[in-house]
């Protein structure tokens, strides 16, 4: 875009006017995939709250901090004292259970964090700037939706890596590099698998307000109040163990043990239903999404 | 190739007819589409971006369908909406890079074009402030540079003089002259503001309540169109001017009405008329304070299209 034009003269041999200036543009443009990924990674940036003045770090550094407090631990500990971890003792955690330590810290990064997202295009107009380029309204969400998958597994899968590399290096890892490999695949799988329910059920939850605040409240009330709940009604009321199904918090972590093949109670649903209550709840999540952005008039 | 071209375009909700069976051609260069608020502008800057389905008839934007080749279009469109969009906390050159981007422009690409744009707007040195802090006028910039920076075929702008003072304006105003006579875009300029759009616009849309009011070249539907308009000096001896000195006109048999303190002279002959009303004016010992060749404005536009409203 900048001309350069040589200037002659006696002892202006190398001067330059490095001229400036609006020139047509006539390369390639990249069309819908460019601008889903150009919002995906605006959006996982702004989740974040990279390019934004400080306050907006706060949240997202905090509850990242402390989905990974755990795994620090533990790395720390089976590094430093592995005779304590693995010992008589026993602290060694295996990975399906991390969650259970930072399963808390995941839903604060998914309250805190996702609805910012979606609700401050909607309540900015960005939503109708970004639906007069070539986005449409199912390529716009799943640019945000892959944002927020992104901004998720850095809570659900890289945590786990850690412990990975800190069993790993004290010797406790998986047995060769098979079993690494499958171990590091069932971790990410976990992730996502994770970050899928979390991601459909937080932005579900943005979609239906323009307040940031109230969907924070929303979305971490639904999935610590699905679990009230559903406590009550198994615990107390003494009904089907099924009704866990509609547990948010413990439906995704059911999930994670049977990725690591490992008992996902109590109390012990078939590993089927845990899988197909996991589907439901994302494809849930995704249906009352589309269907409020296919009635939300994008305001110009 | 027309820039627009729409067929009976009709988009209802409900009971309220937004655009009522709209035929027009918009051709190349600056068009203002010009109408009250709540005429059917911004409907129909949805329909242009394929961003609503018509009840019925058609539109084609850039030789596209906006329906079925929407994201073919609109990758062609820079638009700069009416409402403040601007996220208070980006900076103004990584609003500008990101829309750049998302309507298909390389990253690097995108990054330069940017500040390109900010510098041609004006606002090269505050391309690196925060939004938020940022003037109504620096943020219709924002707008502008948002809108243009992907280097579109045609750029979309809604009211953009919205908020800003005389000398905004106009600076705003010879932006976008800049932009279509420089660059060679075609620009379609909403606004609610007749002299705005008679200042910068080759050609004009008139909307009112979703009706065609006019439309064609800024030369054909505003200047002269003939006769005279006159305002005389204070009455003299108890007598009222105004009306002596239309009664002598008459009598010469011209066509004279009155227009509020002035008389409207019709007639195709302008020098013939001239005599004609200086005669009338000496005799009746009237002073004449001002004597114009009657000039139509858009203005005049929507007041004939009342008028004959009313009529019916």
């Amino acid at each position: 875009m900048s001309d350069t034009t040589e200037v002659g003269g006696a002892g202006t041999d190398e001067a330059r006017i490095l001229g400036r200036g609006y020139r047509p543009y006539e390369g390639t443009r990249a069309g819908p995939v460019g601008a889903v990924s150009s919002v995906a990674w605006h959006s996982f940036r702004l989740a974040l709250g990279m390019g934004r003045p400080a306050r907006h770090k706060i949240l997202p550094v905090v509850t990242a901090t402390l989905s990974f407090l755990p795994a620090v631990v533990f790395a720390g500990l089976i590094l430093l004292v592995s005779d304590l971890v693995t010992g008589d003792i026993g602290l060694l955690i295996e990975y399906h259970e991390y969650y259970g330590f930072s399963g808390f810290a995941v839903v604060l990064f998914c309250g805190l964090v996702v609805p910012d997202v979606l609700v401050a295009d909607r309540r900015t107009g960005m939503l109708g700037l970004y639906l007069s380029t070539p986005l449409k309204r199912w390529s716009y969400l799943v640019a945000k939706a892959q944002a927020v998958m992104n901004a998720l597994v850095i809570v659900t899968i890289a945590p786990l890596l850690v412990l990975l590399l800190a069993y790993t290096f004290s010797g406790e890892g998986p047995d060769g590099f098979d079993g690494w490999v499958i171990t590091a695949g069932r971790i990410g799988l976990a992730g996502l698998a994770y970050a899928t329910v979390f991601t459909s059920v937080g932005m579900a939850v943005a979609s239906l307000t323009d307040r940031r605040a109230i969907a924070s409240v929303g979305v971490i009330g639904l999935i610590i109040g699905s679990s009230v709940v559903t406590g009550m009604l198994v615990e107390v009321a003494e009904m089907s163990a099924n009704f866990y199904v509609l547990n948010l918090l413990s439906m995704p972590f059911a999930m994670v043990a049977v990725i690591f093949g490992e008992p996902n109670g109590p109390p012990e649903l078939s590993a089927l239903l845990v899988v197909l209550a996991n589907v439901a709840w994302a494809v849930a999540g995704g249906i009352l999404i589309w269907w409020r952005y296919r009635r939300l008039a994008a305001k110009l | 190739m027309p820039v627009v071209e729409t067929a009976a375009l009709t988009q209802r909700f409900g009971a309220t007819v937004a655009l009522d069976e709209l035929d027009l051609t918009i051709p190349n260069g600056v068009t203002g589409l010009v109408g009250a608020n709540g005429a059917g502008k911004t409907t129909f800057l949805y329909a242009v971006l394929g961003l609503r389905s018509p009840t019925s008839g058609s539109v084609e934007v850039l030789g596209l369908d906006p329906m079925t080749q929407g994201q073919q279009l609109r990758a062609l469109v820079g638009f700069g909406p009416e409402r403040n969009v601007l996220p208070d906390e980006m900076r103004a050159v990584d609003f500008v890079r990101h829309l750049a981007e998302v309507r298909g422009l390389p990253r690097k690409e995108s990054r330069t074009r940017a500040s390109d744009a900010l510098w041609l707007v004006g606002l090269g040195e505050e391309r690196l402030r925060a939004l938020g802090t940022m003037s109504t006028g620096q943020r219709q910039r924002v707008k502008l540079a948002q809108a243009i920076a992907s280097d579109p075929s045609l750029v979309l702008l809604d009211e953009p003089t919205d908020g800003l003072d005389p000398v905004q304006r106009t600076e705003m105003l010879a932006l976008i002259r800049q932009v279509s006579t420089e660059f060679g875009t075609d620009i379609i300029v909403s606004s609610h503001i007749l002299e705005e759009v008679e200042q910068v616009c080759d050609y004009v849309v008139a909307i009112d309540a979703g009706r065609l009011v006019a439309s064609g070249a800024l030369s054909d539907l505003v200047g002269d169109r003939g006769g005279l308009s006159l305002e005389l000096g204070d009455d003299i001896e108890g007598s009222e001017t105004i009306g002596v000195v239309q009664a002598a006109l008459r009598a010469t048999g011209l066509d004279v009405r009155r227009d509020g303190v002035r008389l409207v002279v019709e007639g195709a002959d302008h020098d013939e008329l001239c005599q004609r009303v200086r005669d009338a004016v000496a005799e009746a010992g009237a002073g004449l304070r001002r004597l114009d060749s009657r000039r139509s404005s858009l203005e005049d536009l929507f007041e004939d299209h009342s008028t004959a409203g009313a009529a019916l």
